[in-house]
């Protein structure tokens, strides 16, 4: 059933907690539009909130790959997220030391295949070890690799960054000059200051595109995959690695196939990142990214694509929400230990009241047919009900 | 130019070693990795810093410090071990279903909760101890070494902390409950002994010494609501190289670690240091990645000798 034809059935169809996410998307939504409507939320601005969230959302898909389908404790999302902004920066900026000037697609593959070598340069040593110290080895290497990019001033500038990072739509035939090109429009029928839409909307309006178009790839994609063979091999692993490898299957490959998938969409979040903030910085590679990312993921739900996309947002609404926080007179701390705080407040709760998230994978992974064609009653011979009564 | 650095690499592993323990006792007893304990270390270190601030002057003076920085120290131990046992009690003992490595997510979220508290009342700049920077010990300079009364006080401070570490855990009953419960926590409750006051008390003196470290890690360098969490990783660091659950492989990791962060500049003129080596010989690295040896080591450690260079080989 979908929601335009039985709009009731669809909602009690809906867990309490897919219910209270839904409300609250609903709400979130409808205050952002008001905000929009009345002229407090600039649209340009609007618009970059929801490619940061789309960003966000890449990269907790990613680490879905890695932790919640296959258990991975990977903490190093910061270095694949610095490695995909600084692939792509380097390969197009102007003011890259080693290339610059190569069109920004050359330099998403680059920064794709630096991902599966440093992926493959740190899964290598460390996939083979014990969870807790996966989690520190891989905390580690991700340290040496900012240590690397904030020292090797031959290579990345050093501490200075990377500047002059073309849009992504650079040197495409419509697209390049398509926010210039588009005339000025102005709404004023609204209350409030009328609404200008000007280049930076149609340019931040390209973005937002182009990070849809890759968060729906990768959600289709990873839906495929987690539903695949290959993602019950993965399953397995994380629930009983010793029985999978017990059926033959070599788990050390798999996990290394995760790793490496995982790994490759987080730099997909850095390569966007480095053409929406048109600078890259060692500062982009800080554990704390890493710890965003991990907040996300389990608020929403291990394994959870969807608790994934969510998680996401509500990142980003912590991040950007309490910059409008500094703006209220009353509040006398700074934002950013208030940042933390939430960060760490978020995580704590989490764990101690809802370790699953927000929303858990119960039924991502079921295939509706499985469920609405199977029989009540088995046809004959067994006794009672079909099994598996409880839903999770 | 050698022996200043190991002197300085010595003071640093004693800061180091402090650290270690507490990490190498509550990863063995608790049974998981605390990523708060780096910043249990900055709770000691701002909590000495208030209470100095209230006696500063106080008393004489014992290597160049004010008998008011020991009431301070005292305190900063003191506050560590309550906080630790603090959020012992309200956080992670209510955490049984989620395992090892709930635990250590929930350990990150208090990491970000202590910094976070800490920051918001102090801010994020550097600060110091309101003590005189003292002039590096004349009899010394020549030598080329050149350290401070104050770094001699961390290490003997230290020295006397580990030491009464090893006495406790030899010779009194407490110790002899600790490790036999590190040994194998399930025979340790069957034999009778009530573990839950035994990991209460590891939390104190595990955090009391991280307190500590923290504290003297303030008095070498600055203070500041990240200094911890940056320590964080290289303790991590000692505690596998000693091998983790071993307090004495902790003490030898931190003192290791500490030494080989010092030592890094003389990796350039390797050569000349040696004898029977070429002087050209040397492995051209800056201090700057100090840090990612460490971490190199940890990993290399941990893929070929997991139970650390004084675990058993049977381990866990």
């Amino acid at each position: 059933m979908s929601v335009l034809s039985d709009p009731q059935g669809y909602w009690a169809d809906l867990t309490r907690a897919e219910q209270g996410v839904t409300a609250f998307v609903l709400l979130f939504a409808t205050l952002l539009l008001l905000g929009l409507l009345t002229g407090g939320l600039g649209p340009s601005y609007f618009l970059f909130l929801v490619g940061l969230a789309g960003m966000y959302s890449l990269l907790s898909f990613g680490l879905n790959v890695q932790w919640g389908y296959s258990g991975l404790i990977n903490f190093s999302v910061a270095a694949f997220f610095g490695i995909g902004a600084y692939g792509t920066a380097l390969a197009s900026a102007s003011s890259s030391p080693l290339a610059g000037g190569i069109p920004p697609i050359v330099g998403l593959f680059v920064a794709l295949v630096l991902a599966a070598v440093l992926a493959l340069l740190i899964g290598i040593p460390t996939l083979r070890l014990r969870a807790d110290y996966l989690a520190i080895a891989s905390i580690g290497l991700a340290e040496v690799v900012r240590i690397i990019i904030l020292n090797e001033e031959g290579l990345t500038n050093g501490s200075a960054g990377v500047r002059g990072i073309p849009s992504f739509f650079e040197g495409w035939p419509v697209l390049e000059t398509f926010p210039e090109a588009m005339p000025g429009v102005i709404i004023s029928f609204l209350p409030g200051p009328d609404i200008v839409l000007q280049t930076p909307f149609w340019r931040a309006l390209l973005n937002v595109a182009l990070v849809l178009t890759l968060v729906g790839i990768c959600y289709l994609v990873l839906r495929r995959v987690h539903r695949s063979p290959w993602g019950r091999v993965l399953r397995t692993i994380r629930s009983d690695e010793d029985l999978a490898r017990a059926l033959g299957k070599n788990t050390y490959s798999y996990k290394m196939q995760a790793f490496v998938l995982g790994s490759v969409i987080m730099a997909l979040a850095g390569v966007f990142y480095a053409h929406l903030n048109l600078y890259v910085g060692p500062g982009d590679l800080n554990p704390i990214t890493t710890f965003y990312v991990w907040v996300a993921v389990i608020l929403g739900g291990s394994g959870s694509n969807r608790g994934a996309l969510f998680g996401g947002f509500v990142i980003v609404a912590i991040q950007q929400g309490t910059r409008f926080l500094n703006e209220l007179a009353f509040i006398p701390v700074d934002v950013a230990p208030l940042r933390l705080l939430l960060i760490g407040v978020i995580i704590v709760l989490l764990m101690r009241f809802r370790p699953q998230g927000v929303l858990p994978p119960q039924r991502e992974l079921i295939w509706s047919g499985v469920v609405d064609d199977a029989p009540e009653r088995p046809e004959s011979g067994v006794r009672g009900a079909k099994a598996g009564e409880s839903d999770d | 130019m050698v022996l200043d650095l190991l002197a300085n690499g010595l003071v640093y592993s004693s800061i180091l070693v402090l650290g270690s323990i507490g990490l190498s006792l509550v990863y063995s007893i608790a049974d998981f990795a605390n990523f708060a304990h780096g910043d249990t270390m900055t709770v000691g270190a701002y909590s000495a810093l208030v209470t100095f601030g209230a006696v500063g002057g106080l008393g004489g003076a014992i290597l160049g410090l004010p008998l008011g920085f020991f009431i301070a120290l005292a305190v900063g131990i003191a506050m560590a071990a309550l906080v630790a046992v603090v959020t012992e009690k309200v956080v992670y003992e209510g955490l049984d279903e989620v395992g090892s490595i709930g635990l250590l997510i929930t350990s990150i979220g208090i990491a970000f909760v202590y910094r976070a508290v800490i920051q918001m009342g102090f801010g994020a700049d550097f600060t110091r101890f309101d003590i005189q920077a003292l002039r590096p010990i004349e009899a010394l300079v020549p030598y080329g070494i050149r350290v401070t009364e104050h770094d001699v006080a961390i290490v003997v401070s230290a020295a006397v902390l580990v030491t009464g570490l090893h006495v406790l855990l030899q010779y009194t009953d407490l110790g002899r409950k600790m490790r036999a419960m590190a040994d194998n926590p399930d025979l340790a409750r069957v034999s009778g002994i009530r573990t839950d006051r035994v990991k209460l008390w590891t939390w104190v003196i595990g955090a009391g010494l991280a307190g500590s470290g923290g504290v003297f890690l303030g008095l070498f360098n600055q203070l500041r609501p990240r200094m911890g969490f940056d320590l964080l990783l290289l303790i991590f660091a000692a505690v596998i190289l000693g091998g983790i659950g071993s307090v004495y492989g902790a003490m030898l990791g931190g003192f290791l670690i500490g030494m080989i962060n010092e030592l890094t500049p003389a990796l350039s003129d390797l050569g000349s240091l040696l004898p029977l080596v070429p002087d050209a010989w040397g492995i051209p690295i800056g201090i700057e990645y100090a840090d990612a040896i460490a971490f190199v080591i940890m990993v290399l450690v941990l893929l070929f000798r997991p139970n650390g260079i004084a675990g058993d080989e049977e381990g866990t």
